[in-house]
């Protein structure tokens, strides 16, 4: 069974009198655990396909369902629900809140989800320890490197126990060697947590560790290609 | 716990702009402290003088001499009445006074003057007049065909301490009444108008000479506390001896006096509250960038499944922090600055004379109370908190995808 | 050049230019506003004063004011008259007036007042008593037996207009007097006390009934001028009456010394006055330097790209000081423009406080306020503004030119 479907979606951006067409008929479907790369130039509909699929917005036409939820059936507040209990993002940059720690940062979603207090540091401990962070719980972003913010990032997104993770360009201001660990780190995640992950990229590094890339082309779906291990 | 966190923190991420933003709240709060102090302070004083001058905070009188003090309309038995008041709770004094117009003359020169009969011994625990004396010494019990005269009026019938002085008037019954006193002391209140026109004598001359059998115009009551005066009244009411007699409060004899205070509050109130408003724009603008540069924030945020509303939450928390702040470092200087010149006093230089006529005193101490603490900062904390809202309310309308692209 | 770069930064973010500027506008206007109202209260209460038989100069006995009795007279006073109508700048008005302390009775009671003598048609425009009466008429010069009394103290002794009473006071040698009087009508002034205090009768048949001849206690001149902030000029005249009538043993007073405690507190006015626009500055100063740090913090990086390629700090100073003096600028411009409106249009008829009419009085004040906007309240308010401004403003401007090249594109 799909965790994720995407059906006949078109998204259509207004620009002054300009109309764009971000992504024009796309259909997609995205099993339990899989770790698979959204690819294509800028501009090719990626990141609006992740935002659909995260429900931070909604399509023209068509309808996109995560977990049997149908999000054009849904509010504003329910989509909320619905990110807060089953999906996590990662975010190219600015994905901590700066007067946080690490561990603030990642307990905040534990917060939001009322999770009582002594189960949120334990779990925020362990989480923290299993990205590499052990030294680092009580610093804040400004005093973390590219790569350990975005261990954090990738924390607070699998901490909540998510059934998607979706990350988008998780990679694109890290060096490679500190991506490459990052996407390492992600790929345990998902083997162990059976946890699906949507990458939107266009990093040579991510589609070598996806094990489906989903190439998009103008808004439209270019190829959708399986690798066998 | 975690908002209030987060939000105080915020706080201080931009410390020089939060501290600029407090400073901003602690010189309205602290401003409107004093200024509240000072204004009670001298209302109590114009209150207090003229209640201890003339009015007393409550008098009962026959029906009508208020309006038309005529010598004819008079209470017929104040004794017993006198007796039934001072056993009333929160009553702190009570005296009979009864006056007459009559012709007043010295060696020479003679103008008409208001004679008050006036018992002594009660008038020195009730009246600040005995201790106004500047010449002389005020009455006393058993004194017979002796005056204490206003400063301006000897001037004008240029008589002085010993000197005789005669009164003619007319008394209760119509008939002629005329006597012959001795000035023993000479008050100066300040209050031209009442140095130029009072003369007392002691009740027992005045009730024989103006031929009062028995009779009284006014018996004046003091309460312990001015906000006894409408509980003391309307005990007395209820009295079977006060049938057909009037009970008037202090600002009902004095309408002018309450008056001027409501104006002058009035005028007090709108002159802050603009001050508050021009305070609230000038904090706006902070409001509104601390929201501004945390669009991308905010996405993140909202993409985790924070609801905006909760985010709305957390900005008026940190904004209402900050008012807080500085609404209680404003109340703390206010009050020390306060309780500072309520203790020194603040001279009023060249006004005092104009004030004196009012019988405010030439130094006026503000005076602390809860109210002038509450509510300069009440006005600030409510026109804050719509500051805060207009910008909070924004995020409401934020969508995640756009404020993720900042 | 500078100006148009500097007008145009101020748009850059047009809500919070226009934020400032709402806290700047508010502030100047009540600024102006409240200062014009409150100088048209005080105007009131000297106008009242001057009207309330003070005058702006009046000459007599200089024992007179501490023994207002007949005996401290002027004997002819058209012979002083003569002397001092030259000197008097077109436009003035002249009252002579006896003013005793009297008692007026009626059959049951006697109250206290100040009869007052006076030539009924020199009043007009001098005094009170000049303007229409209330009730029944004005006395008449060929009716010598009536009289006009205050509407409060018709009341007070439950008389009507109409009836007769008797007034009382003391002739020159000490003997009292009395003449009987027909109330021929009453007059009404802004304060109740006034009205219950002075009682007219005409001049001729007040000396006829003390026995002093010509004699007038008073010549009271009455200019056209003579607001608070306007009688420049009332000293040196004052000065140049009594060196005329110095001779005579009268003295010329203005109404400022016969004021003494209005006036003080006239001196003290313009101190208060400027106190609170410091207080309204000091509330919009914490937003002119916040507003203004935000947006210098904003260009950090053109600040340093801008030093990079050259530029001193003291021209980026002057840069940012140039803009903060436009806003100053074109916020007091639009704050005085709406304040003209407010005195002019929405309070040009004045503000009833008829609701607290007994308030008013006390104080000496009309129950309508006219706004009187004075230059001074003007060009201080401003000036205020401007130089208080400038000053806090250089913060920012300072600030913005200490950034340095590399702190700034350092910066996001």
């Amino acid at each position: 069974m799909s965790i994720v479907e995407v059906e006949e979606v078109s998204k259509i951006y207004h620009q002054g009198k300009m109309t764009f067409k971000a992504l024009d008929d796309v259909s997609l479907a995205v099993d339990k655990g899989e770790f698979i790369a959204l690819a294509g130039p800028s501009g090719s509909g990626k990141t609006t396909l992740l935002n659909l699929v995260g429900g931070l917005d909604l399509p023209d036409s068509g309808k996109v369902v995560l977990d049997g939820n149908d999000y054009s059936k849904m509010g504003d507040g329910q989509r909320a629900d619905l990110r807060l209990e089953r999906l996590g993002f990662v975010f190219q940059s600015y994905n901590l809140i700066p007067v946080l720690t690490a561990a603030e940062n990642v307990e905040y979603i534990l917060r939001l989800q009322n999770v009582e207090k002594a189960e949120r540091i334990e779990r925020v401990q362990s989480i923290l320890d299993e990205v590499g962070l052990q030294e680092k719980h009580n610093s804040r972003p400004d005093e973390l490197s590219g790569g350990q913010q975005q261990r954090v990032a990738v924390a607070r997104a699998i901490v909540s126990n998510p059934a998607v993770v979706l990350a988008d360009e998780p990679t694109a201001n890290l060096d490679s060697k500190t991506g490459e660990k990052l996407l390492e780190m992600m790929r345990v995640m998902n083997e162990k947590r059976q946890v699906t992950f949507i990458f939107a990229t266009h990093d040579k590094m991510v589609m070598d560790f996806a094990r489906r890339i989903v190439s998009l082309h103008d808004g439209k779906v270019a190829g959708d290609q399986k690798k066998d291990e | 716990m975690g908002d209030y966190l987060l939000a105080w923190r915020n706080i201080w991420r931009n410390p020089r702009r939060s501290v600029l933003t407090i400073l901003a709240i602690v010189f309205a709060s602290g401003l409107l402290v004093f200024m509240l102090s000072f204004q009670f302070g001298a209302y109590e004083d114009m209150i207090d003088s003229s209640v201890r001058l003339s009015t007393g905070h409550l008098q009962i009188q026959a029906k009508g001499y208020q309006n038309r003090p005529e010598m004819h309309k008079v209470i017929k038995n104040p004794d017993r009445l006198l007796g039934k008041v001072a056993a009333l709770d929160g009553v702190d004094a009570v005296t009979v006074r009864s006056e007459a117009f009559a012709l007043a003359a010295g060696a020479r020169r003679s103008r008409g003057i208001m004679v008050s009969g006036v018992r002594p011994d009660v008038e020195r625990r009730i009246s600040s007049l005995p201790g106004q004396i500047r010449k002389g010494r005020y009455l006393r019990d058993g004194d017979v065909n002796v005056a204490v005269i206003g400063a301006l009026g000897a001037e004008r019938l240029q008589i002085d301490i010993g000197d005789e002085c005669t009164l003619i008037g007319q008394g209760r019954d119509g008939s002629v009444a005329a006597t012959v006193v001795r000035i023993a002391g000479i008050f100066k209140t300040g209050i031209d108008e009442f140095d130029r026109t009072t003369m007392q004598i002691p009740l027992s001359d005045f009730n024989s000479i103006f031929s009062m059998e028995g009779g009284a115009h006014r018996i004046v009551i003091t309460t312990k506390a001015l906000a006894d005066d409408r509980p003391v009244a309307a005990a007395v009411r209820m009295m079977g001896e006060a049938s057909g007699l009037t009970v008037l409060t202090w600002d009902e004899m004095t309408p002018g006096l309450r008056q001027s205070i409501e104006l002058d509050l009035i005028g007090g109130i709108i002159m802050y509250v603009i001050l508050v408003i021009v305070v609230a724009f000038s904090i706006l603008n902070t409001f509104f960038m601390a929201i501004f540069e945390r669009t991308r924030e905010f996405g993140v945020l909202m993409a985790i499944g924070t609801k905006p509303f909760r985010l709305v939450k957390i900005m008026l928390l940190e904004s209402l922090a900050m008012t807080c702040v500085g609404l209680l470092t404003g109340m703390i200087l206010g009050t020390a600055v306060t309780l500072l010149f309520s203790y020194y006093g603040i001279g009023m230089g060249e006004s005092s004379e104009l004030m004196a006529q009012y019988g405010i005193a030439d130094r006026l101490y503000p005076r602390l109370s809860p109210l002038s603490i509450i509510i300069g900062p009440a006005i600030i904390s409510v026109v804050t908190f719509i500051t805060a809202l207009i910008p909070a309310l924004k995020i409401v309308h934020m969508r995640p995808v756009a404020a993720l692209r900042g | 050049m500078d100006l148009v770069i500097a007008w145009r930064n101020l748009w850059r973010n047009p809500r919070r230019t226009l934020i400032i500027l709402t806290a700047m506008v508010i502030g100047i206007t009540s600024m102006v506003v409240l200062s014009a109202l409150s100088r048209g209260m005080i105007d009131g209460m000297v106008d009242n004063a001057i009207n309330n038989l003070v005058g702006h100069i009046r000459i007599q006995d200089p024992e007179y004011r501490v023994d207002p009795s007949i005996i401290r007279r002027i004997t002819h006073p058209q012979q002083l008259l003569a002397d001092i109508t030259p000197l008097l700048p077109p436009g003035a008005d002249i009252a002579r007036r006896i003013k005793v302390d009297g008692m007026l009775g009626t059959s049951r009671e006697h109250v206290g007042v100040i009869i007052v003598g006076i030539i009924p048609e020199n009043e007009t425009g001098i005094s009170f008593i000049g303007r229409p009466v209330h009730q029944g008429r004005m006395i008449n010069p060929d009716e010598s037996g009536d009289l006009i009394i205050g509407q409060a103290l018709l009341e007070r002794i439950g008389a009507r207009v109409g009836r007769k009473v008797v007034l009382v006071s003391q002739n020159q040698e000490w003997e009292n007097v009395s003449r009987s009087f027909r109330i021929r009508g009453t007059y009404r002034t802004e304060l109740a006390q006034t009205e219950k205090v002075y009682v007219f009768v005409l001049l001729p048949v007040l000396q006829e009934m003390l026995g002093v001849g010509e004699g007038v206690t008073e010549i009271t001149v009455h200019l056209e001028q003579g607001k608070s902030g306007k009688d420049d000029g009332l000293a040196e005249l004052v000065s140049a009456l009594n060196t005329k009538i110095r001779d005579s043993g009268y003295i010329a007073e203005n109404w400022r010394q016969m004021l003494p405690a209005i006036s003080a507190y006239l001196e003290m006015y313009n101190g208060y006055m400027l106190i609170w626009f410091i207080v309204v500055f000091i509330a919009m100063g914490f937003g002119i330097v916040n507003t203004m740090l935000m947006a210098v913090y904003e260009r950090m990086r053109e600040f340093g790209l801008q030093r990079a390629i050259g530029m001193r700090s003291s021209r980026i100073v002057r840069m940012v000081m140039v803009e903060i003096l436009l806003l100053l600028l074109f916020g007091s411009l639009v704050a005085n423009g709406f304040s003209l409106f407010l005195i002019k249009i929405v309070f040009g008829s004045g503000i009833d406080l008829s609701l607290f009419a007994e308030g008013t009085e006390m104080w000496g004040m009309s129950r309508v306020i006219v706004p009187a906007l004075s230059l001074w309240d003007l060009y201080t308010a401003n000036g205020v503004v401007l130089v208080l401004g400038l000053l806090v403003g250089l913060y920012p401007a300072v600030r913005a030119g200490r950034f340095t090249p590399v702190e700034a594109m350092r910066h996001l």
